[in-house]
């Protein structure tokens, strides 16, 4: 199973998504912003990153553009999860794997980090 | 149209299976929305709220029902074996009884939230209803605590899209979760004097227009009823307005000539006079023209099925075979035993389902006495008549004058021009120790009419209108000796303009 990071400033959300992913047997690291998330990407790499796109101190796009200069972490894919719909989020945000718009369906998310923790190890999905 | 005026997406709807409440909500509740069901003990929350899974479950939904206290679910579903939605064969697969009482005992609230979640993603229900949320209310120790449950469940709600109802309790106090929550009905149940009403209403709903104010509900063998405010349904009329003209026979050919041809179509008419007087004859002479292509409806309150056939074969025998082919339908209901909104859906139902033409509603009194507010009247019956006028039925009712000799009668509702177009009176009058009876036409939507007085009786084959005025004359003419009625004074005491003469 893999250690997946949830990054969501919204602890409903981030809480039922950890939940959730616990019970799917994975490991789970929560941060609620940009900021926090790169220092526990620095520390544990995580296989798989859940993020929000709209957060304080450091927002999705923020967050993202900072991963993907550092090509150590690069290839950890992403599932961005916004409410706004996927253009707008795809314009600022580089190379993420998937995007779920929010509301989302739990058996939706449950869906994607199966098949993205599957191909973590092998080939990631990741939009060029 | 710019961007900005585009309307969002309709969200998805929860049909409840209650048509009145469907109605109210505009179709039913929010896909994934948290709804608070608050209530008296005995309001009925846990029949509502089990009417919702089953109705869901005959759906192809899957409900799960959870308890919080040490409650005994063999007691609840021996309670709902009477009723006709409860289907034991849906459970427990498609409807589902839990217990979270030991989670919530030995885990707090964030254990009661975790089985939930799990449970719903395990069964992938549709429909979630926690009862009786004063337990966790109780044990969350802080309001922060108890916020965080309820937000928690908001999210599982919506990251499901399972529908979650919560019941509690009904107080004054605005309690944390109603402000977090997508939508609250409130069960109220109230006394007048001997008398016991319940009504449902809609405090908040996110997402959606909704009927507002109170609206009635009863609890029968098939689940709660909801009878959303006639005057609230029907503020504008269901159907595009279209005029109706032409004249329809009142059934009596004197009647008929006195009112320049028939009455209006479409129009309403009121049958005022005293007890037995002939109100009810006079409608079946109404009723009995009716055709396969003009309907009739007879919705009675005080006569019985079996006494007004005897009638109808001694006065208007021609009715019986109407009645027998299904051209005319008799729909008989015993006053003060239901709801003002009851009788009006039964009413309009009838109407829609055998698009009724003519139709005589004896016994006006009875709607008012189904009415707990008397000041609900008014508002009620110009909505129903509107609304019946737009299907293009003819209306005759049918309103007992509680005075049996009133020298000026009043009508005994509220601005009676809401409730009628036209007006016929009948009046008792004394002269030399016998009775006499007079009919007269008071009023008439946009019609000159014979606004002469006549005599009348009721004979073996039903009302005889004296060809002229002329005995109604010399009686009149004796009782303005001691100062009786005349034109301008029973149209003052009628609450309508005076009618201008010839």
């Amino acid at each position: 199973m893999a250690t997946v990071l949830i990054v969501e400033d919204e602890i409903g959300i981030g809480g039922l998504l950890e939940d959730v992913l616990l019970d799917e047997g994975h490991s789970v690291l929560i941060a609620s912003n940009g900021r926090q998330a790169l220092d526990l990407v620095a520390k544990d790499r995580p296989d798989l990153i859940l993020t929000d796109y709209m957060m304080p101190v450091m927002d999705g796009a923020t967050f993202m553009k900072a991963l993907a200069d550092q090509p150590s972490f690069a290839d950890i894919p992403v599932l961005v999860m916004s409410s706004l719909p996927e253009e707008v989020v795809a314009e600022r945000c580089p190379g993420y794997a998937q995007f779920i718009r929010k509301p989302f369906s739990i058996f939706e998310v449950i869906d994607i980090v199966q098949s993205l923790t599957r191909t973590s190890d092998g080939e990631s999905e990741a939009i060029p | 149209m710019s961007p900005q005026t585009v309307p969002p997406p309709a969200l998805a709807r929860l049909p409840s299976g209650i048509a009145g409440l469907d109605t109210i909500t505009g179709g039913g509740f929010v896909l994934g929305g948290l709804y608070l069901i608050r209530g008296a003990p005995g309001a009925g929350k846990t029949i509502l709220t089990n009417q919702v899974c089953f109705h869901n479950a005959s759906q192809g939904g899957r409900a799960i029902f959870v308890t919080l206290l040490a409650e005994n679910h063999a007691r609840m579903l021996d309670n709902l074996r009477g009723l006709s939605f409860f289907d034991e064969k849906r459970i427990p697969d498609q409807v589902t009884y839990l217990s979270a009482y030991a989670e919530g005992h030995n885990g707090g609230l964030s254990a009661v939230v975790k089985l939930v979640r799990r449970e719903i993603q395990h069964r992938r229900a549709t429909v979630l209803v926690i009862d009786g949320l004063v337990t966790p209310q109780i044990s969350a120790g802080s309001e922060q605590v108890y916020k965080e449950f309820v937000h928690d469940l908001q999210e599982i709600a919506l990251a499901t899209n399972c529908t979650v109802f919560l019941t509690t309790n009904a107080n004054e106090e605005v309690t944390p979760e109603q402000t977090m929550v997508d939508g609250i009905v409130l069960l109220t149940d109230r006394t007048y004097g001997w008398q016991a009403a319940s009504d449902l209403q809609i405090k908040k709903f996110r997402s959606s227009a909704f009927l507002r104010g109170r609206h009635s509900y009863k609890i029968t063998d098939g689940g709660i009823e909801v009878f959303p405010r006639i005057e609230a349904l029907y503020a504008h009329p269901s159907a595009g307005a279209e005029a109706v003209f032409g004249r329809v026979s009142t059934g009596m050919e004197r009647l008929d000539s006195m009112t320049g041809g028939g009455l209006p179509a479409a129009s309403t008419t009121m049958v005022m006079g005293p007890s037995g007087i002939g109100k009810t004859t006079l409608g079946l002479h109404f009723v009995s023209r009716s055709s396969q292509e003009e309907r009739g409806l007879v919705f009675s309150f005080y006569e019985t099925p079996a006494r007004l056939r005897a009638k109808i074969a001694q006065i208007e025998p021609g009715l019986l075979p109407l009645i027998d082919s299904g051209i005319v339908e008799m729909l008989w209901q015993t006053p003060t035993s239901d709801l003002l909104d009851a009788y009006g859906y039964r009413l309009l139902e009838a109407v829609h389902r055998r698009q009724v033409k003519r139709l005589f509603i004896d016994g006006l009194t009875a709607f008012q006495k189904g009415s707990i507010d008397p000041a609900r009247i008014g508002n009620f019956f110009a909505a129903l008549t509107n609304e019946l006028r737009v299907l293009g039925v003819t209306t005759v009712y049918s309103l007992e004058l509680p005075d049996m000799l009133a020298a000026h009668p009043r009508a005994p509702v509220d601005d009676a021009s809401n409730v009628a177009e036209n007006m016929i009176l009948m009046q008792y009058v004394e002269r030399q120790a016998e009775l006499h009876r007079l009919i007269s036409v008071l009023k008439l939507r946009d019609s000159d009419f014979d606004n002469s007085i006549h005599e009348f009786s009721v004979t073996q084959s039903g009302l005889r209108i004296n060809e002229t005025n002329a005995t109604a004359v010399d009686l009149l003419r004796s009782n303005d000796h001691d100062g009786a009625t005349n034109r301008f004074e029973r149209a003052a005491a009628t609450d309508l303009p005076p009618q201008h003469e010839g």
